[in-house]
């Protein structure tokens, strides 16, 4: 069994959640009147603000924290934090950009094979979860990195992890274990 | 002390008396009336631990009563499924386990009952008596997504494993409750229960090869199955005019709503099978299909191969640059037998090469896999167009957006100033805002 992929596996990183405080408190209703693509949500107590690039929509709210949803990596997230805190400044706030922190990473990523879901779920018990009736993907729980890879027959792959390194660790350790149990000929 | 000896503090007699007051004894001078000394009310305070109220008044520690309702509605359940001794008692030893527990000592009323329920799932896996969550949701009238989550989560509490079931081990449960055998139905429509069940779990095996059967509910495959395989045990006009919704009416079941697709896709795949049959020469469609569905489940592995072996021809024919052979390396490794179909190719001794082309159990076809090839790239990327059977999600894929352009930062690049005044209104903007938004709000008090 070859666990070095010979054809590389593409993880395309589909979002990257992120969270980050100002440090003072901000007046939605300022922010809705004074800002460009701004939506307010009185009824939640939020602002969302989304900017165009990097795309990333913002909820703001008035405690100052923030969470920035939409980048496609970590670098982007930070910068289109960082964006975001300017414009805030610009907007009047004293805005300091502090604790900025990824919180979640979500990838997909395609396995050149289809996997046979009954025999991986009774292979990694209990770490491995599979429930036909209520959702046609088997879950794969990574507790020491924190990751969780739903895995589909076709062979596609959900991952979300903390940060991104951990996605890609989560891929490398499921990998061998999917490759057990592919269906035969199969793509 | 005694009172010869005490004197008065008031007229210092000594003539001291007890003269009780109720219950407090006092010594008083029988002179001034002063009170020398008196006797505490109650007794001297407790010296003991500290006795908290609800123990002081606690009676004898009763059961839970919600505690035995639980157990009363798992007994319920468990004969309501006429389940075995052991699992109910099963079910009970878990559910008093799980109760006790603190993720579900808190919970609603109606949760607790979710759990009850899933004891009896959990018990009746391990004892590997078929039954699925769509009953047991129906069975306690919650949401399936409930069931699930208390389920799994019951699972983590009691550390327990459970197998799941696949739809063939539920088919025979599922067979028996359509009420078409000889003493319910008119004798043209009564079909055997056995024979039933035999032929709709083949019809099951054999979708499940076609990608029909997987991350599907099962209720809607097993009702198609079903109802494909009476229509096809005697295939006569009455039989086959008659549509799934009167069917279900016939044999006294709900009739589902999905079921009408599945019972399409089905004869999709009987119909690329059907093709394939030497002495049908008669013209196929979809819809005439029923009347072969014996012979095509007699013959299902020759067939599969011969379809198989059209469809790489047909491949070949329309790319004939860009194909390879398939390699054979691949099929010399023996197939996995699959749960559901339990097949094995038979060897067949005529034309050995080709047979080792097209060998395979299942339905499709090793890609070529040579990347050079853009024709061959562009189909390595959607690879239900290449094979024979593939889930609908691949047929049919969706379009990718168009993908943006990955932007490479850092992100500690320097922002500049007009990209954000870009995302500011300007005074006079904001003003006008402000004016509409009065204005808006105006008119629509008016209004309303």
């Amino acid at each position: 069994m070859d666990s070095s992929n010979d054809e590389a596996v593409d993880i395309i990183i589909t979002n990257v959640v992120a969270t980050f405080r100002t440090r003072c408190h901000l007046n939605l209703r300022t922010i809705a009147l004074e800002g460009i693509n701004v939506i307010y949500k009185p009824e939640v107590g939020k602002v969302l603000m989304k900017l165009r690039k990097p795309r990333i929509t913002a909820s703001i709210w008035s405690s100052g924290k923030i969470i920035c949803t939409g980048a496609t990596s970590e670098d982007e997230a930070k910068l289109g934090a960082r964006r975001l805190a300017r414009c805030l400044q610009k907007l009047g706030f004293k805005v300091r950009f502090s604790a900025f922190k990824v919180v979640n990473v979500l990838a997909v990523c395609s396995m050149p094979f289809s996997i046979h879901l009954v025999d991986f779920t009774k292979n990694n018990r209990p770490i491995a979860s599979y429930e036909p009736e209520l959702h046609p993907a088997a879950t794969y729980r990574i507790k020491n990195i924190k990751a969780t890879v739903q895995v589909f027959s076709t062979g596609s792959l959900t991952i979300t992890g903390p940060n991104v390194q951990n996605v890609a660790t989560a891929v490398e350790q499921v990998y061998p274990l999917l490759f057990e149990c592919r269906k035969p000929l199969c793509k | 002390m005694s009172r010869a000896s005490m004197r008065c503090p008031g007229c210092g007699s000594s003539n001291i008396v007890d003269d009780d007051l109720y219950c407090q004894a006092q010594l008083v001078c029988a002179d001034c009336g002063s009170v020398v000394s008196e006797g505490s009310l109650a007794e001297e305070s407790f010296n003991g631990p500290d006795i908290s109220y609800s123990r002081t008044t606690a009676v004898t520690r009763k059961p839970c009563v919600n505690l035995i309702q639980g157990l009363e509605r798992v007994k319920e359940i468990s004969r309501i499924l006429r389940v075995r001794r052991e699992i109910e008692e099963l079910a009970l030893t878990y559910y008093k386990q799980a109760y006790e527990h603190e993720t579900f000592l808190h919970v609603t009323l109606q949760r607790k009952e979710i759990l009850g329920g899933c004891c009896v799932l959990a018990s009746c896996r391990q004892q590997r008596w078929p039954i699925t969550v769509g009953t047991i949701s129906c069975l306690l009238n919650g949401d399936p997504a409930a069931v699930g989550e208390v389920y799994q989560e019951m699972i983590k509490v009691l550390n327990i494993q459970a197998p799941t079931f696949s739809v063939t081990d539920v088919m025979e449960a599922h067979c028996q409750e359509y009420k078409v055998s000889p003493g319910h139905v008119p004798e043209e429509l009564a079909e055997d229960s056995k024979g039933l069940t035999k032929r709709a779990i083949a019809l099951v095996e054999l979708a499940a090869d076609s990608w029909i059967v997987t991350g599907r509910q099962p209720l809607p495959i097993m009702m198609a199955a079903v109802y494909l395989a009476w229509q096809s045990l005697k295939p006569n006009a009455q039989r086959l005019k008659m549509s799934l919704e009167k069917f279900c009416k016939l044999a006294k079941v709900q009739k589902s709503k999905t079921a009408g697709t599945r019972i399409t896709e089905m004869k999709g795949m009987l119909y690329k099978l059907g093709k394939e049959i030497p002495w049908y020469k008669e013209v196929l469609t979809p819809d005439n299909v029923v009347s072969l569905v014996g012979d095509v489940l007699q013959h299902r592995f020759s067939l599969l191969r011969r379809a198989l072996k059209s469809h790489e021809l047909s491949l070949l024919e329309k790319c004939p640059a860009g194909q390879v052979n398939p390699s054979s390396a691949e099929t010399s490794s023996s197939s996995d037998v699959s749960e559901d179909a339990g097949q094995t190719p038979v060897k067949s001794s005529v034309n050995a090469e080709k047979e080792k082309q097209g060998r395979d159990g299942d339905e499709s076809l090793k890609s070529p896999s040579e990347e050079s090839n853009p024709q061959t790239q562009e189909l390595t990327q959607n690879w239900g167009k290449r094979v024979l059977f593939a889930p609908p999600c691949v047929v049919n894929a969706k379009r990718k957006r168009a993908e943006r352009p990955p932007l490479h930062v850092t992100g500690d690049e320097e922002i500049s100033d007009s990209e954000i005044e870009s995302y500011i209104r300007t005074p006079q903007e904001a003003r006008d805002f402000a004016m509409m938004q009065e204005k808006l709000f105006t008119s629509n008090n008016e209004s309303s």
